[in-house]
């Protein structure tokens, strides 16, 4: 089976496209697959951080170096992190790219991620640009145009993938 | 005599740990006190003084070695800071960054905070520090020259017991906009 044929491996390959120097995150059962790709990965370095605050860390200073760095954090983590995103992605207006799996959708009703969804809706749309995608059916040239997106903004940028009804299952 | 009578200050520790290198390395310095101090001890190009976030500044250094592995990077860190970002030092860890370092400086106090005594000032910070890096990786500053630190594999820590200071250090005087600028052209050269 190619890396291609699963929504985990062409995340992977849109990440991969868009020729990161880093790659970081805290895993999610969504991105579980994304991550195992990434870090057998020879092209970048994936760093496994504790934390997902710590990712956000991370990539900001690749981003201060000049450099394209992608997390990938499940909703509630981005939760975790919204003092770091907003204190040095926001304040020193960083083009990381976010992956955010945002759990708690209407195909992915599990009891524990409805709080989740709930505040990332509250919390994270009103402090950053969201764009919504189905896990299921990424685009290939998701990640590239989303640092596109990020540089001429100047800003970073938070890619939201969810569960959708009627689409191709997502991890 | 007070235990930090004998101690140097925040602003000599970071001086005397950059000096440790042959050639300059990117210096991360926390919110506060790291940035203030590390700005006063010389501003530098490969300064990067993190304004906004506590305790993060492990972290950005650790994405800032990821991207130059060819250079050395400190980050450098208060006792509350890192407090609140130990996670980061598992993380650091695990990724066996070869060319990142640790400088924590504990004066036991938020000393940008009305100088409140932080809940880590009784931490055998030296322990942690070897927990985290190995018993050969993590150094006292005191106890360290130049020989001896150019052979320490990273990731490595060296723990600073300073001073308090009796005021804040000088404000930084830079925005965040000027703070990156800089700081990516000397990422650049």
């Amino acid at each position: 089976m190619s890396e291609n044929s699963t929504s985990g491996g062409r995340l992977f390959a849109s990440i991969a496209a868009a020729k990161p120097k880093v790659v970081t995150g805290v895993p999610d059962g969504m991105l579980a697959e994304t991550i195992m790709l990434c870090e057998a990965s020879p092209d970048f370095p994936y760093i496994a951080c504790a934390r997902e605050e710590e990712c956000i860390g991370v990539a900001c200073g690749a981003a201060m170096a000049g450099e394209r760095a992608v997390v990938m954090v499940q909703n509630a983590g981005m939760l975790n992190s919204l003092g770091a995103f907003a204190t040095m992605a926001l304040r020193y207006g960083l083009p990381i790219v976010v992956i955010v799996t945002n759990r708690g959708a209407l195909a992915d009703p599990n009891g524990y991620d409805i709080e989740k969804r709930e505040a990332f809706d509250a919390g994270v749309r009103p402090m950053a640009r969201v764009f919504d995608f189905d896990a299921g059916n990424l685009p290939a040239d998701l990640v590239p145009a989303a640092f596109k997106w990020a540089e001429a903004a100047r800003k970073p940028v938070i890619l939201a993938l969810e569960k959708r009804l009627g689409g191709e299952a997502a991890p | 005599m007070s235990r930090s009578s004998n101690l140097p200050s925040q602003k000599d520790a970071i001086a005397q740990a950059l000096a440790l290198y042959d050639k300059r390395p990117y210096a991360v310095g926390d919110i506060g006190s790291q940035s203030g101090w590390l700005k006063a001890a010389g501003h530098d190009p490969r300064n990067l003084y993190v304004s906004g976030p506590m305790g993060l500044a492990t972290s950005v250094a650790l994405g800032v070695a990821a991207c130059r592995p060819d250079e050395e990077v400190i980050a450098i860190a208060g006792d509350g800071a890192l407090a609140m970002n130990l996670t980061s030092l598992v993380t650091i860890a695990g990724a066996k960054q070869k060319n990142l370092s640790v400088l924590l400086v504990d004066n036991r106090v938020y000393e940008f905070t009305a100088s409140v005594p932080t809940p880590s000032r009784d931490l055998d910070w030296l322990a942690i520090g070897r927990a985290m890096f190995g018993p050969e990786n993590c150094f006292r500053l005191a106890d360290l020259n130049r020989d001896t630190w150019m052979r320490v594999k990273r990731p490595a820590m060296i723990v600073a017991d300073v001073a308090p200071a009796p005021g804040k250090p000088p404000a930084l005087g830079l925005t965040p906009a000027m703070i990156r600028a800089e700081f990516l052209a000397a990422s650049r050269r």
